[in-house]
């Protein structure tokens, strides 16, 4: 019979590995396929002795384990929610605390290894060439990332309702605050989606600093050029728009029986996408405010939020798949561009609003998922 | 024939291409009905048509008046649904759904917070429903069914998944709210028990058409 520790391995481990092949390939390679083979040693080493004799450098380094170390620690946090593993809170449970909480610190450290693999040599060459600090500092952090997690494991196993580490302040809220219908949807993602939120925040907000950034260099701000950027960055945001929509169909039915007007659910939809959308309009503001004024930075806003309105809109016709929607998207982008480039902005965002209601109020009360035959 | 509480008008309702329903008539005085039908007949699908819950072809009138096409939010507040395998998305709390259902539907707080406690639904109400059992996933949506003012209670398989106690409870509810003049249609393939609750008739599903005996 095989031992807990091996098929909790094979439940934990092997599976992290499996699903991030692309990503340690990808990784193997930027650290060992860019040098040559005759000079990887010596590569490393000097990459180690950089960190190690630089503060800045190693807070970089460390910043980095700590991903990877949050990377695990979601891994596992998801495995232990995802639907199938619900034997795991009986079974694990059940085990000995003493011998719980060793075979948490097997799993975690398993898929933790190549930090440790990593971090060891770099603690080695640290007291081999008088880096004493740093190499006790590297120790030291990768005790604490080896270990904060198992407690973390651990509570999600007696307070299965955790899905991080807000445990805590998850059940005062749920205590003291009713979720309205309109944050279901960010819910959604920050609570089961997290990666896919914060990913297209991240390159998001890259678009629209690399947009401030070439402006800056050219020594010119055009709203126009601005408003490129935006249309990029709203882009960016169409598998939220195409994940809104599978959300909405498989868990928000039970809506449909509310005493809930059509207009109601279209601000509703409104509201979501000014949500979404307030990063952006956070970094607009603070980068474009003394360059161009209130009223401009409102059109930008507006466009953004009509193309958002406009494009979810679109996905109340049933038939409409990733492929059609991407066509329909870029046609509209197309217009809405040369619309933009000719100073029509106000006209475009009227266009596209008017064009968003008219779908929504035709389509809402009508629409069905379509399953294809 | 005393004034029909729901109709139904050449209601049509097909998945793609396939029919799954068709109805050309059907009224219903006040009452409570059984609605009988094999596997796939369509019950659960009737059900969520005349709760609005899936767009068909044709009209559902409540109380006479009360359009599913002309009026869709004054005829969302006459008619309630208990699903017979409820989900919701897991971050929402028992609560989060009460006060969604309360603040649209309205009814009587105090009532259903004693209905709430009978059923011992306020015991787990704070909790995420990814949390619950199947069977107090249909205790919260029973309990959401009896929100609001409606003159239409829709019971799916309400006899599955819940315990002896919580199944007398709602045997309980479903007789006091027909004395106030509720009407129910309940799905169910174990037979309702006649000493728990007098059945006005039985409604069968078959070729697509419902009939009342």
């Amino acid at each position: 019979m095989r031992s807990v520790t091996a098929i909790l391995q094979k439940i934990f481990t092997a599976q992290f590995y499996i699903q991030n092949t692309g990503f340690f390939l990808v990784l193997f390679y930027l650290m060992f396929g860019v040098v040559d083979s005759g000079s990887l040693l010596p590569y490393h080493r000097g990459l180690m002795l950089g960190f190690l004799g630089n503060t800045v450098f190693l807070l970089l380094v460390l910043a980095l384990w700590t991903l990877y170390a949050l990377k695990c620690t979601g891994f596992v946090m998801k495995v232990l929610q995802s639907q199938g593993y619900e034997f795991l809170y009986p079974t694990m449970g059940s085990m000995d605390k003493n011998k719980r909480l060793r075979a948490w610190l097997l799993v975690h450290n398993a898929i933790y290894l190549p930090v440790w693999l990593y971090a060891g040599t770099a603690m080695v060459v640290g007291f081999r060439y008088q880096y004493h600090g740093a190499a006790v500092c590297i120790l030291l952090f990768n005790i604490a990332m080896a270990v904060w997690p198992v407690a973390l494991y651990d509570r999600k196993l007696f307070q299965p309702d955790t899905f991080f580490f807000t445990g805590y302040l998850q059940r005062w809220l749920n205590r003291h605050f009713t979720k309205p219908p309109v944050l279901y949807f960010l819910y959604e993602l920050f609570t089961q989606f997290p990666r896919r939120i914060l990913s297209a925040k991240i390159i998001s907000a890259v678009v629209l600093w690399l947009t401030f950034f070439l402006m800056h260099q050219g020594d010119y701000f055009d709203l126009r050029g601005l408003q490129l950027g935006v249309m990029v960055s709203v882009l960016l945001h169409l598998q939220l728009l195409t994940h809104h929509r599978a959300f909405d169909d498989t868990w928000l039915n039970f809506m449909e029986n509310l005493p809930i007007s059509t207009f109601r659910h279209y601000i509703r939809m409104a509201a979501i996408y000014l949500m979404m959308w307030i990063p952006e309009m956070v970094m607009i503001s603070v980068n474009a405010y003394t360059k161009t004024s209130p009223l401009s930075l409102l059109m930008v806003f507006a466009m953004a939020l009509s193309l958002l309105m406009f494009f979810r809109s679109l996905l109340y016709f049933p038939k409409m798949n990733n492929e059609l929607h991407v066509r329909y998207v870029l046609l509209t982008c197309f217009v809405v561009l040369f619309m933009v480039l000719g100073h029509n902005e106000w006209l475009a965002i009227l266009l596209l609003q008017t064009l968003s209601a008219i779908v929504f109020f035709a389509k809402y009360r009508k629409y069905e998922p379509h399953i294809e035959p | 024939m005393s004034e029909p509480v729901i109709a139904l008008h050449t209601v049509k309702k097909n998945y793609q291409d396939v029919p799954v329903l068709d109805i050309p008539r059907l009224e219903l005085p006040a009452g409570i009905y059984w609605l009988q039908g094999e596997n796939g007949a369509g019950k659960t699908t009737c059900m969520k048509v005349m709760a609005g819950l899936i767009p068909f072809k044709g009209e559902i009138r409540l109380r006479g008046d009360v359009s599913s096409k002309d009026h869709p939010v004054a005829f969302r507040r006459l008619i309630n649904y208990a699903e017979a395998e409820p989900f919701y998305p897991a971050f929402l709390t028992g609560r989060d759904l009460l006060e969604l259902y309360l603040g649209t539907k309205g009814g009587d707080r105090r009532l259903i917070g004693e209905i709430a406690e009978r059923m011992g639904v306020h015991v787990f109400v704070n909790n995420p429903v990814s949390t619950y059992s199947s069977g107090m996933l249909k205790k919260l949506s029973l309990l959401l069914a009896f929100t609001g003012n409606p003159a239409v209670i829709l019971l799916d398989e309400p006899l599955i998944t819940i315990d002896t106690r919580t199944l007398a409870i709602m045997y309980d509810l479903v007789r006091t709210w027909h004395a106030n003049g509720t009407t129910f249609v309940i799905t169910s393939h174990q037979p309702l028990d006649p000493n728990e609750v007098a059945l006005t008739g039985t409604l069968r599903i078959t070729e697509k058409n419902i009939t009342l005996n």
